[in-house]
């Protein structure tokens, strides 16, 4: 690595500039990944504490509580180095997406529970009065407002997803934190790096901030009609 | 394993004990900065408000690691050299503060407006009116969400390990460096930070209750 010359002047800029962004497209397929991966698995367990007996919700509570109070920090490194010493060898990306999906599921769990009793149980009481069925009150009372609710909580678990990524620099995922560190090791520039980083950083969150601020006055606009 | 817990448990306890003490200055100066924050926010002077609303959103839109890395290696290069521990005690409380200023807003708005032009109109000045009249209503509506942000902080201080701040999560990987046993002693720091951070949430969570309906 130190026998390969460093770029000088105008070069040194770009080098620094298209690394960067190569590492934030790795964050930002990072946050995808586990955003989707948040949200299956959030969709699974609210469905088992809606559906599922005495026992289900005692093992949704248990995730939800577990995941939450641990930090992100500590379940990469269980996932990442900790399950390698009983072969379960992980490459850095899927731990990564992996730990940051298990952790966000926990959050995205109780984001769709508060957004199931955010609809108002007379709905569900006159449905099943009707004859619908458990499932179908689900399927065509609650869920088609329960989604409107949770756009805005989605986007800040979104966000928050984002900024977690940078821990996974720790288990070398080659996302946006751990290239600017080897950056930093090559040029000494770590002020400018880390300050790029930032920048980058907020060029991705602070228009999912403007959406969840926007979807916020949606959803508030269609609950005041009702 | 059982001579290994042996050896490390003191090691690790007091190791948290780091975590804890790292995590209530943090949360003293982010709720201390976060007042000020909060009245910057709300100054009828432009400037000082656009200013506070800018470093709350700058410090909410960047992780707290890229944030740590900034003051400890990034001001270092300029000059401004720290041990990794004022790093992260004062990366910490300044990501606290913005989040801690932001949660001041909400219970200052929750309080009708009518009641602060009330408490004008009878000759009350700002800080009266803050002292009597906003303040004793809006601990209510900011204390759970208070409390929430020190959990959240609590679980924050292992992303200081990363600049080798003295805590939990560096002491546990300088045993897994000795023992290279990372399971058992990860799943313990993490057994660790949910016996700190469980117990806390489910207070929180029955003071939600309580304050939603008072007897």
């Amino acid at each position: 690595m130190t026998a390969l010359a460093l770029p000088t002047g105008v070069d040194l800029h770009l080098y620094i500039l298209g690394t960067l962004l190569a590492g934030a497209g790795v964050t930002v397929v990072c946050t995808a990944g586990a955003l989707v991966l948040s949200v299956a698995a959030a969709a699974l367990l609210a469905g088992l504490q809606s559906f599922g007996g005495v026992a289900a919700r005692v093992c949704v509570f248990a995730y939800v509580e577990f995941f939450r109070a641990i930090p992100v920090l500590a379940l990469l490194f269980i996932l990442y180095f900790g399950l390698a010493t009983i072969g379960l060898k992980m490459s850095p990306m899927p731990a990564a997406i992996l730990g940051l999906g298990l952790n966000g599921a926990a959050y995205c769990t109780e984001i769709f529970r508060a957004g199931i009793l955010a609809v108002p149980s007379g709905q569900s009481e006159a449905a099943r009065a009707i004859g619908m069925r458990r499932w179908q009150v689900m399927r065509w009372i609650v869920l088609p407002q329960a989604v409107r609710i949770v756009l805005p909580a989605l986007t800040n678990l979104a966000i928050n997803i984002l900024k977690n990524t940078s821990v996974a620099s720790a288990v070398a995922a080659p996302e946006i934190m751990f290239l600017a560190r080897n950056l930093v090791n090559e040029t000494y520039l770590s002020p400018q790096i880390y300050l790029s980083v930032c920048l980058v950083y907020l060029l991705i969150s602070v228009p999912m901030m403007k959406l969840a601020g926007w979807l916020e006055t949606r959803v508030g606009v269609t609950a005041a009609k009702r | 394993m059982a001579r290994n817990l042996e050896t490390w448990m003191p090691l690790l306890l007091s190791a948290a004990v780091q975590t804890i003490e790292l995590m209530l200055i943090a949360y003293a100066i982010g709720l201390v900065a976060g007042a000020f924050l909060v009245a910057m926010r709300l100054s009828t002077r432009r400037w000082l408000a656009a200013t506070a609303g800018a470093y709350v959103t700058a410090i909410r839109g960047t992780p707290a690691l890229a944030q740590l890395f900034f003051i400890y290696f990034g001001l270092a290069e300029l000059g401004l050299v720290m041990s990794s521990y004022q790093a992260a005690i004062i990366g910490l409380g300044a990501n606290a503060a913005a989040y801690v200023a932001e949660i001041y807003r909400a219970g200052i708005e929750s309080i009708p407006r009518g009641q602060v032009e009330a408490a004008r109109a009878i000759g009350m000045r700002t800080p009266m009116v803050y002292r009597y009249v906003v303040i004793p209503q809006m601990v209510t509506v900011v204390l759970p969400p208070l409390c929430n942000q020190g959990i959240v902080l609590l679980k924050e201080t292992s992303v200081a390990s990363l600049i080798a701040a003295p805590e939990l999560m560096l002491r546990t990987r300088e045993l897994v460096a000795e023992s290279y046993m990372p399971l058992e002693l990860y799943v313990i720091a993490a057994l660790m930070y949910f016996a700190l951070a469980f117990p806390l949430a489910q207070a929180v969570r029955l003071l939600e209750q309580r304050l939603r309906h008072p007897r």
